[in-house]
């Protein structure tokens, strides 16, 4: 037994006794069947990690580089579909650490600016899928459909397992290196001076951006993973006032688009990766415009 | 005062026969001076002058061509140096505003380093981050988060994270850029404190020579070599320090024009 269906096993009981607490017509069963448990399950683990990994990817002015990775998993599902893989998840898990050390090391090198680098990777795997899905798959399937748009309904107990082990990995090792890491998202040279593995540590963040990634390719699609990596955290940087805050309001944020995307398109039968991505976004929205508005009404507040 | 005889033994800092290239052009030639623990030193000089090349050089981030650098006897970037050196960077001063980070929260990231680098808790070096931001003064700030803060502020919490780390040798590049007058005599008297009350030893980098010559117990005058090194009540006037650039007779308010411009290499 993996560690998904460890931790389901654990939480199926807790979630079936509020599931009569949940709002909506159909939503409720994200609580009581078995298979929108995981799906669900899926979804928390996912957005908790990437929005604790969205915050530092902002301060580093790196937004796009879930996307770019994202692209580039899709390349390695690819991949492993023509060949044939049981979980071609595993071919883009190693297709997007590749990708994400050789951005790293093209950016620390100064070898080509940041965009650049994620600009050549992402259309560069992703013509490599394409071209290959043409060549030696039936082009774009269903199955490939649902690894671009995301699928909660494709994630069995294996995928569950590996979700699982993705995030809570990542989560443990961002909360031990949260200050180190934060030293060289502020001020690389400072924190180089102060004795600290800058390369490593960037070295061993881009891994744990990649792995993120894969894991999140099944429940929002390989292009809407921005979506739970960014829109949370950058809505809290309107209403954080430290750095601290910011992490805790990403997590408000960021579970709030997959509790209101999953029960919008439970109800009204719209994808659930695009109505979380959606939610996410309108809640952006909602709090940019009423901070600017608040900011009109009260000049002297300039927060 | 003279402070500078006060320590003997190893020097902070040692520099010999330094030559740095930037992109085959040579920026630094034949470099030679040394730094004594709880010196308070200002490198000056104009732009372009490799102020901040040597700076970069001493820190390890450039490579020397030639000669040699020694921190405490080690050199840069060796491991034995880790936490002895507090950089007061102008980009840390310069921070995005859309990062939000308080002033604690930006000075507790100075106790950091290679040794407790996986530490779940840094609660045993409290004392430490609670110092250092009583040093500089902003006990009433430092919930507020840094965006908030006025330029002079700022610094302020970028050297208390270099003092939380408990850093004998303080390096500032350019400090005073950007600043009001009130927040650069009172950073100045900051930096005077530190050197005499803390036994910081102090090499800023600056190109407000009216400042440096109120503060600094030497200085190093940087322009294609250095031109003048020695006690700050010893330093030229302008149209002696003229005379030592090869430039005669020029006024004496064209070269304070050279210092007073703003400067960013």
């Amino acid at each position: 037994m993996g560690l998904g269906t460890f931790i389901h096993d654990i939480v199926a009981p807790s979630m079936e006794a509020i599931a009569p607490l949940m709002p909506g017509e159909t939503f409720p069963i994200f609580f009581e069947m078995e298979m929108m448990q995981r799906a669900l399950l899926a979804s928390i683990m996912v957005t908790v990690v990437a929005g604790f990994l969205g915050v530092f990817l902002l301060i580093q002015n790196l937004a796009l580089i879930g996307d770019g990775l994202a692209h580039v998993s899709f390349g390695g599902v690819a991949v492993g579909i023509v060949l044939g893989a049981s979980s071609p998840l595993w071919y883009a898990l190693l297709f997007s650490t590749i990708s994400a050390i050789l951005i790293y090391e093209l950016q620390s090198r100064e070898l080509l600016t940041g965009d650049a680098s994620i600009a050549i990777f992402l259309t560069g795997m992703l013509a490599l899928g394409l071209v290959i899905l043409r060549v030696g798959g039936g082009g774009i399937t269903a199955d490939i459909h649902s690894y671009l748009f995301g699928n909660l309904l494709l994630i069995d107990r294996d995928s569950l397992d590996m979700i699982a082990i993705i995030t809570l990995t990542c989560l443990c090792i961002l909360a031990v290196i949260r200050k180190p890491l934060l030293a060289c998202a502020i001020d690389p040279l400072a924190a180089r001076i102060q004795g600290l593995p800058v390369r490593g540590i960037g070295l061993l963040f881009s891994i744990i951006t990649a792995a993120v990634v894969v894991s999140m390719v099944q429940v929002v699609g390989t292009l809407l993973v921005t979506a739970l990596l960014v829109t949370p955290a950058a809505t809290a940087q309107f209403v954080g006032k430290s750095f601290r805050s910011c992490v805790i309001w990403t997590q408000v944020f960021g579970l709030a688009s997959v509790f209101g995307g999953l029960l919008i398109s439970s109800e009204i039968g719209s994808g659930s990766g695009s109505t979380i991505a959606l939610f996410a976004a309108i809640i952006f929205a909602v709090v940019a415009i009423s901070k600017s508005l608040s900011g009109i009404l009260s000049p002297t507040n300039d927060n | 005062m003279d402070g500078v005889e006060i320590t003997l033994g190893t020097p902070a800092l040692e520099v010999e026969k330094l030559t740095v290239l930037r992109s085959g052009k040579v920026i630094l030639k034949d470099i030679n001076f040394k730094i004594k623990k709880g010196e308070f030193v200002a490198l000056v000089g104009p732009n372009g002058s490799g102020k901040s090349t040597l700076m970069l050089s001493v820190l390890g981030v450039l490579k020397a061509q030639e000669g040699k650098i020694k921190i405490y006897g080690n050199r840069p970037m060796s491991r034995k140096l880790n936490g002895k050196i507090g950089w007061v960077s102008q980009a840390a001063a310069n921070l995005p505003k859309e990062i939000k980070i308080t002033v604690r929260e930006l000075v507790s990231l100075g106790v950091v380093n290679a040794t407790n680098l996986f530490s779940l808790s840094f609660k045993d070096r409290n004392n430490d981050i609670v110092n250092a931001i009583k040093m500089v003064g902003l006990e009433e700030e430092q919930h507020t988060d840094i965006s908030r803060l006025s330029g002079g502020q700022r610094q302020r919490a970028v050297i208390a994270r270099a003092l939380a780390s408990n850093a004998e040798f303080i390096m500032l590049d350019e400090p005073l850029v950007g600043i009001d007058r009130d927040a650069r005599n009172s950073l100045l008297k900051l930096l005077d404190i530190l050197c005499h009350k803390e036994n910081k030893t102090i090499l800023m980098v600056s190109h407000d020579l009216t400042a440096m010559r109120q503060t600094a117990h030497r200085i190093i005058y940087l322009e294609e070599g250095i031109r003048y090194d020695g006690k700050t009540e010893n330093f030229p006037d302008f149209s002696t320090l003229a005379g030592l650039r090869g430039i005669e007779h020029v006024h004496d308010h064209d070269l304070l024009k050279t210092f007073e411009k703003g400067e960013g290499d």
